[in-house]
């Protein structure tokens, strides 16, 4: 029988120091008892079974296998006019991927997962080269336009997840990114139409999203405007 | 105790025999535990009796096949319908005993296990009972753990064991009282009061993962206890209340935060000590005895006698019949029922995190002395009682006492054992020789 000497209270003969506060309990001429003395508590943890949510991703890859398999199949044998079905394939390789993270591999990090969709997207694209006549269009315009897209939304997640998150951050970080986006998808779109590069219309929502953000820092960096205006907004 | 209406109305229930029916509702509490359900949350509680001899598994999972099926609404699994979930009877096999874990209190999902929700374990000399708490509330699980262990002992030849108090006879179809809502019944006060909703203190710490239930439990004698509590003129409850109220702002003050929160323990109240009813389902009401640091500082002696009169005042019939129909007034609105069970999953769901989670700083529930058959005494050394995975990170205390054992089981999911450490110390301080054990 031990007790401990910081919190009084009487221990198990098997503890080897107080549950409640951590100090050892050790009486050198009894060190074999502890080793001896069965714990009140069984050892072995136990997991609960898992929930079978692979079910769902099982099925879902089973009905795009079988979509893509048997346009692929009907391209071959009856419709032969082109190869219609690759974008069929492509549209379903896209399905797949955009669902697989919700279903199949639920622990893979969103970074992986947006990375996999651009892939995903520039596949789609690249299948639908062999329905047009000239392919130049994927490499200047398809491509680029996707890898942008998917750089945005990759560093906006970035920015939510791991700097300091509010509504007003958020907002920060989203009036940024939808202006960038803007200006990069007219640089891509007039370099492959005319290889002019001006920036009209995408200024204009560049000065816009450049006013809210630095309303947005301002209200960030003043707690007293802060204040003031969540008062006067409250509701 | 109820009206004379009450109670002759409770006599014609109890008379009845139920018969076998094909789905039960769920009753008014129990329609808010499923929807809480998370991967790594279920609201399950555990019953424990020691015995003084090793359990032989065998024989227990005989005694377990021979008790269930007395308690359909044990027996039975939850199932989705399109406004609200309702309990199957289920005759899968099972539910089969098992080895005692570590980390009892797991979720339970309501597919795995052939939907039962009900485990039976056997750790040495303990037979251990965890219920989802949508079956039942503690004293129905506490009948159904008598039951077991009274059915195991008669199979072992010991004879002379009678029925009666929380040991139901295995031979008899279950009574129409047994099975019924009894929320339903008492739920006709002629006003809604309304909830009281303020954001009490919460304990911070370190989770552990999911699957851990750090387990503390201590030991004292009842009498010890009793004395105690009669030095500062106040009930075992309402005294081992005062003691959690003041292990929590001492753990307020440590944390030394700026504003300070008022400290509130969640503490559910058995409805039948106050409406006649026999029913095995949920039949507890939460009521919240606490004290507001911000007002000033408190003795030890001004939390004891602010717990004494919050009780005095709230418990009594008409106040809790008053409590009962606010809850289920708003399961009666028409315009509520039409609308799909996902939605009010979602509704519910939002209303507990964010508010009735945050109404309280921990839970206190307390079983009371445990009564058991004459002939059944010898075999039992102690009961245990835990509150489960806490919902948020936080602690749960438990109190069950039987002849003069008095436990009380802290359950909780973070590392940080603060409370429990200020808890028991008090105790000490105030003389009560503790025991402790643990499963860290």
């Amino acid at each position: 029988m031990s007790y401990c000497v910081n919190c009084g209270v009487e221990l198990d003969a098997s503890a080897e120091v107080c549950p409640l506060c951590g100090t050892p309990v050790l009486n050198p001429s009894d060190l074999k008892k502890i080793a001896e003395a069965q714990p009140p508590f069984p050892v072995e943890k136990s997991q609960v079974e898992a929930v079978k949510r692979k079910d769902l991703g099982v099925l879902l890859t089973i009905v795009v296998l079988a979509v893509a398999a048997v346009c692929v199949i009907l391209n071959v044998c009856v419709f032969r006019e082109n190869l219609w079905s690759l974008a069929v394939v492509g549209a379903c390789v896209i399905l797949w991927v955009f669902l697989e993270p919700f279903v199949l591999y639920t622990g893979q990090p969103i970074y992986l997962s947006l990375l996999g969709d651009g892939a995903a997207v520039i596949f789609l694209l690249y299948m639908i080269t062999f329905l047009t006549e000239d392919d130049g269009w994927f490499a200047g315009l398809g491509v680029p336009l996707t890898l942008l897209v998917t750089a945005v939304v990759e560093l906006f997640v970035l920015c939510i997840r791991r700097l300091p998150r509010s509504f007003l951050t958020a907002a920060l970080y989203f009036f940024t990114a939808v202006g960038l986006l803007c200006a990069g998808i007219e640089f891509l779109t007039d370099r492959y139409v005319d290889g002019a590069v001006s920036l009209r219309w995408s200024a204009v929502v560049l000065t816009v999203c450049g006013i809210l953000d630095i309303t947005v820092i301002t209200l960030l960096s003043r707690k007293r405007l802060r204040d003031s205006v969540r008062r006067r907004l409250h509701f | 105790m109820g009206t004379d209406a009450d109670r002759a109305t409770d006599n014609k229930v109890n008379r009845k025999r139920a018969e076998r029916r094909d789905w039960y509702q769920l009753d008014l509490s129990a329609i808010v535990y499923p929807t809480l359900q998370r991967r790594d949350f279920s609201s399950v509680y555990r019953l424990s009796v020691v015995l003084k001899e090793d359990v032989r598994p065998q024989v227990l999972q005989q005694a377990l096949d021979l008790t269930l099926p007395r308690f359909p609404t044990y027996k039975a699994a939850i199932r989705k319908g399109l406004f609200w979930r309702y309990l199957e009877p289920n005759d899968r096999p099972g539910p089969f005993v098992q080895e005692d874990v570590k980390n009892p209190c797991q979720p339970m999902y309501f597919k795995a296990n052939n939907r039962y929700l009900v485990r039976v374990y056997y750790f040495r000399n303990r037979i251990a009972l965890e219920a989802h708490h949508s079956l039942g509330d503690g004293t129905g699980g506490m009948c159904v753990l008598q039951t077991l262990t009274a059915t195991y002992l008669r199979l072992l030849g010991h004879e002379g064991i009678e029925n009666g108090g929380f040991v139901l006879d295995i031979h008899e179809t279950p009574g129409e009282g047994e099975l019924e809502d009894a929320y339903m019944r008492y739920a006709n006060a002629k006003v809604h009061p309304p909830r009281p909703e303020e954001k009490a203190y919460r304990v911070r710490g370190t989770p552990e993962p999911f699957y851990t239930l750090n387990i503390i439990d201590g030991i004292m004698s009842v009498s010890q206890v009793m004395g105690v509590a009669k030095k500062y003129h106040a009930t075992v409850t309402e005294y081992l209340n005062a003691v959690l109220l003041y292990a929590l702002l001492q753990k307020q003050q440590d944390d030394g935060r700026r504003r300070q929160r008022p400290v509130k323990i969640a503490m559910p109240v058995n409805l039948r000590r106050f409406f006649p009813s026999v029913t095995l389902r949920n039949f507890i009401t939460m009521i919240y005895p606490g004290v507001d640091p911000r007002l000033g500082e408190y003795t030890f002696e001004e939390i004891v006698l602010q717990v004494h009169n919050y009780m005095r005042y709230h418990l009594n019939e008409k106040l809790l019949r008053g409590d009962i129909t606010t809850n289920a007034a708003t399961q009666r609105n028409p315009l509520i029922r039409v609308v799909p069970l996902f939605i009010k999953d979602l509704v519910v769901r939002m209303f507990y995190t964010r508010v009735q989670d945050r109404n309280s700083s921990a839970g206190l529930t307390n079983m009371g002395a445990l009564e058991v058959p004459e002939g059944m005494k010898p075999f039992i050394e102690r009961f245990d009682i835990y509150m489960g995975q806490p919902f948020s990170r936080r602690t749960n205390c438990a109190v069950i006492s039987f002849e003069d054992i008095l436990t009380v089981n802290f359950a909780s999911s973070i590392a940080e054992t603060d409370v429990e450490r200020y808890f028991f110390r008090r105790l000490v301080q105030d003389g009560i020789h503790v025991k402790i054990e643990s499963n860290r």
